[in-house]
């Protein structure tokens, strides 16, 4: 899912987290007693997560809390494991045809919505075309589906979808949750209420949502239709399962380090050892897949359009150390745009690009910035070499506002001014279509699909036209890659394309990774079964709590 | 005028304050920069055809005043209008969270007052070493910020003893830490203006002869002294209590409390119009009526305004 998780105080939550650490230490040492102790036979497990969904039907919302969410309410065609390869959930099976435009796909039968529609193929086709509909404002959904061309009930049974063009990133895409199963007669009937009122055929019904507090969700007990990919069959173990919104960092691992809460979502880094130190709750990381959080630089304005540049800029940051240091070494530096544990990583990436000042400087003397201004900055033709870099201060969570100051500062010392500028959502969103007005732009984007990278880099994907190349990149040679690289379904010939995309995009400086995000959830020890799925979200259909001390 | 004339009068003005109100909510988001449409569909790059659509449907196309006209029209019939990004009625949407502001408000000024009382009475002009003790700490509790000491209550009284719940709790317990929070921001501005308004009342001649007509020390003050105390005091609470009522964004949060605080801040980050406007007429309402309660209680504690305002 794009990247942002917005959170609305990030500059005033981190004084918090600075100014209870003291406290929270006490608290921590001398917590972990209580629990849920009316865990019965299923158990009931509180989740306290971090934001809270706009909305919970799946089409419309592009938050990746919406989806850890409702993972548990809708079921999809086909469940993804995270070496690539696709299980039949919904579907029993499916076909590709020859041209790769055109999917058969063989619905289990038997299966039944909430709401008791049965589940078939009318169904499969109204959530997908409600995801592209443009009156569903899909966040998300709809840029899964740019490919889908239409999608056909040849019987109850079996639904064909056709695509526009050959996309090997459509199995992934409806294999989230993003895309999973609506019951057609919520969105015939009751299209306002999706939001609310999610209607699916999962192993979790909705229950509740008390807004800016929680969402409960109870038991399916005529589930029995679960992914071949989970550890058990029939109904889920728990027998309900509440979603508590709890946004203070502080406040959060405190719900866990007290036993209010079972498990929490986004444990912040630098409170890993507290966990880890406290014999009593557990850890459990997923590394994120899809592009890092990266720094991208403007090609095609301002100084950073010299390739000298951008690399000098590139090399100028000592990565090891800052991501070290910010992060508390609970996350890995990237080398490379796509996250290690995507498919299609290129591992040849790793070490091509260590901190190297004496390069740096090397570069930056070939391409005329040789001066220096009483400041110490390098300077061209009396002008300064300034990097403007807007940001939203809602999407820099998990200390990605100290990692940019960590980066202003090490550019610095390369003689770079980068300017970073904190920007509301209306600026930011002209700056970016301008593309004209920033020299730095940053963001990640979560996706267990390597083709991700088109969306950074296809010409024919401008911010305009809904795509994430920012600042209009034409490079044929990538495009080419990038389109084969999607045409074809076999895996080997995939990562040969990837790996040279990734050379590329680093050889040329078209981004800087920085980070390796990992999703921290902190659990009592009394849960058991929490497992992540292919997109490193977590998993709540085999999570068991039982009673306390039991183990 | 007679009461009944004065309660029209401000009725009306209140109707008055609310379109204000309601025109400069409209102006401040015209006046953002950025195209809204773009804000509403979040900071994923949104495809072309949706921007046309959310465009057209919240009529981003018509020209400014034909905007401002559908905007008010649609307020006259006291629709309030869907959350762009909630996808939900507005008035549900604040009714659901004002209770739980209001709770907290209420509780947290209904503390802050009694202990302010206590402490102007018990150091007013006596006691000097008690009082320069309650000043001291006064000013620390007016300057220490709410998030931190949110943050401490929570690690003490929730994390490590447990008597209070973390979050979400709904029963009166879960109200104890928040409502402390925000009395102990309140109570040093209280006590303070409490304090000085009845030292100066303890100079005036009435004071001498309550005294000489034998009561006693603490009962001349509850009864003649305080009074005269009072109306700095009510002026004051008056706009802090309309303040808490239309959200206390950082005690909300700190303690995930639900509120009418952090719908705002939601909604200004998002360019939510129907939300942002809803929650701003609320507000203005509640000033209004905290206002005319405010005149009205000046009238009760002080008679000789009565004349005056007649």
């Amino acid at each position: 899912m794009p990247d942002p998780r917005p959170r609305w105080s990030t500059r005033h939550r981190r004084r918090v987290g600075a100014w209870t650490a003291v406290p929270l230490l006490l608290g921590t040492a001398a917590a972990c007693g209580g629990g849920s102790e009316s865990a019965a036979a299923g158990g009931d497990l509180t989740f306290a997560a971090s934001i809270e969904p706009d909305c919970l039907d799946p089409q419309m919302s592009g938050l990746d809390v919406t989806a850890v969410i409702v993972r548990g309410v809708f079921d999809s065609l086909v469940s993804m494991t995270s070496d690539g390869r696709f299980h039949p959930w919904l579907a029993q099976r499916w076909t590709v045809s020859k041209d790769a435009k055109t999917y058969t796909f063989d619905l289990r039968p038997g299966v039944k919505f909430h709401d008791g529609t049965p589940l078939d193929a009318t169904a499969v086709k109204a959530t997908l075309d409600h995801a592209v509909d443009p009156k569903t404002k899909s966040r998300y959904a709809a840029s899964l589906l740019r490919s889908y061309a239409g999608a056909r009930a040849v019987d109850a049974d079996t639904v064909e979808v056709r695509l526009s063009q050959p996309d090997a990133s459509f199995l992934q895409a409806i294999s989230t949750a993003y895309l999973g199963v609506q019951s057609p007669k919520a969105i015939r009937e009751n299209p306002a209420g999706l939001c609310v009122r999610p209607v699916g055929s999962g192993p979790f019904r909705f229950g509740s949502w008390t807004r800016n507090k929680n969402i409960t969700l109870t038991a399916n007990p005529g589930y029995g239709w679960g992914p071949a990919t989970a550890a058990h069959t029939g109904p889920a173990h728990l027998s309900r399962l509440s979603i508590a919104f709890i946004p203070e960092n502080a406040v959060r691992l405190g719900a866990l380090t007290s036993g209010q809460a079972d498990v929490i979502d986004d444990v912040p880094a630098m409170y890993v050892k507290n966990v880890r130190a406290s014999g009593k709750l557990r850890l459990l990381r997923a590394e994120q897949t899809g592009a890092v959080f990266s720094v991208f630089p403007n090609t095609t304005h301002g100084p950073l359009t010299d390739e000298r540049v951008r690399l000098a800029l590139m090399r100028s940051i000592d990565l090891d150390r800052l991501v070290q240091s910010v992060y508390f070494g609970q996350y890995k530096r990237a080398w490379s745009l796509l996250s290690p544990s995507t498919v299609g990583y290129s591992r040849a990436t790793e070490r091509t690009w260590p901190h190297d000042p004496a390069l740096s400087a090397k570069l930056l003397d070939a391409a005329g910035w040789t001066a220096r201004d009483s400041e110490g900055y390098r300077t061209k033709a009396g002008r300064r070499l300034t990097l403007r870099w807007p940001y939203l201060p809602k999407l820099m969570r998990d200390r990605r506002d100290v990692l940019a100051q960590g980066v202003q500062a090490q550019a610095k010392q390369a003689g770079i001014h980068i300017d970073l500028v904190g920007e509301d959502g209306g600026a930011l969103a002209k700056d970016i279509l301008t593309g004209s007005t920033m020299d730095l732009y940053s963001t990640g984007f979560v996706r267990a699909e390597p083709d991700i990278l088109r969306y950074f880099f296809a010409a024919a994907w401008p911010p305009a036209k809904g795509g994430g190349n920012f600042f209009h990149l034409n490079d044929p040679e990538l495009d080419g890659w990038l389109r084969a690289a999607t045409a074809t379904t076999d895996p080997a010939a995939r990562a040969g394309y990837y790996a040279k995309i990734q050379d590329r995009i680093l050889r040329r400086g078209l981004a800087i990774p920085t980070y390796v995000p990992a999703r921290l959830v902190g659990t009592g020890a009394h849960i058991k079964g929490l497992g992540f799925d292919a997109n490193g979200y977590p998993l709540f259909y085999d999570a068991r709590a039982t009673r306390k001390g039991e183990s | 005028m007679t009461a009944a004339r004065w309660l029209v009068r401000r009725l009306l003005l209140t109707v008055v304050v609310m379109l204000g109100a309601a025109t400069v909510a409209f102006a401040g988001l015209q006046l953002t920069p950025g195209d809204p449409a773009r804000v509403i569909l979040g900071s994923t790059t949104p495809s072309p055809e949706q921007v046309e659509q959310v465009r057209h449907e919240l009529a981003f196309d018509r020209p400014v005043p034909v905007q401002y006209g559908l905007f008010i029209g649609r307020l006259a019939k006291g629709d309030l209008g869907r959350s762009y990004q909630l996808r939900e009625p507005v008035g549900a949407l604040i009714g659901d969270q004002a209770w739980s502001s209001a709770l907290l408000a209420l509780t947290g000024f209904a503390t802050a007052l009694t202990a302010a009382t206590v402490l102007a009475v018990a150091t007013a002009g006596r006691r000097p070493a008690l009082r320069r003790l309650s000043m001291g700490l006064e000013l620390i509790a007016i300057s220490t910020p709410g998030f931190w000491v949110g943050a401490l209550l929570l690690t003490f009284f929730a994390f490590r003893w447990h008597l209070f719940p973390v979050a979400g709790g709904s029963g009166p317990e879960a109200l104890v830490l928040p409502s402390a929070t925000l009395a102990l921001g309140l109570v040093g501005v209280y006590a303070q203006v409490m304090r000085e308004g009845m030292e100066r009342a303890l100079d005036e001649p009435f004071v001498l002869t309550a005294r000489a007509r034998g009561g006693g020390e603490t009962s001349v003050r509850l009864r003649h002294a305080l009074r005269h105390a009072l109306i700095p005091l009510i002026t004051i609470s008056g706009w802090s209590v309309g303040a808490l009522l239309s959200g206390a964004v950082v005690v909300e949060t700190i303690f995930s409390r639900q509120g009418i605080g952090r719908v705002m801040a939601a909604a200004i980050a998002s360019r939510d119009l129907p939300v942002v406007t809803g929650v701003i007429l609320l507000s203005a309402l509640a000033f209004s009526l905290i206002n005319m309660a405010v005149d009205g209680l000046y009238r009760i504690v002080d008679p000789r305004l009565r004349e005056s305002a007649l």
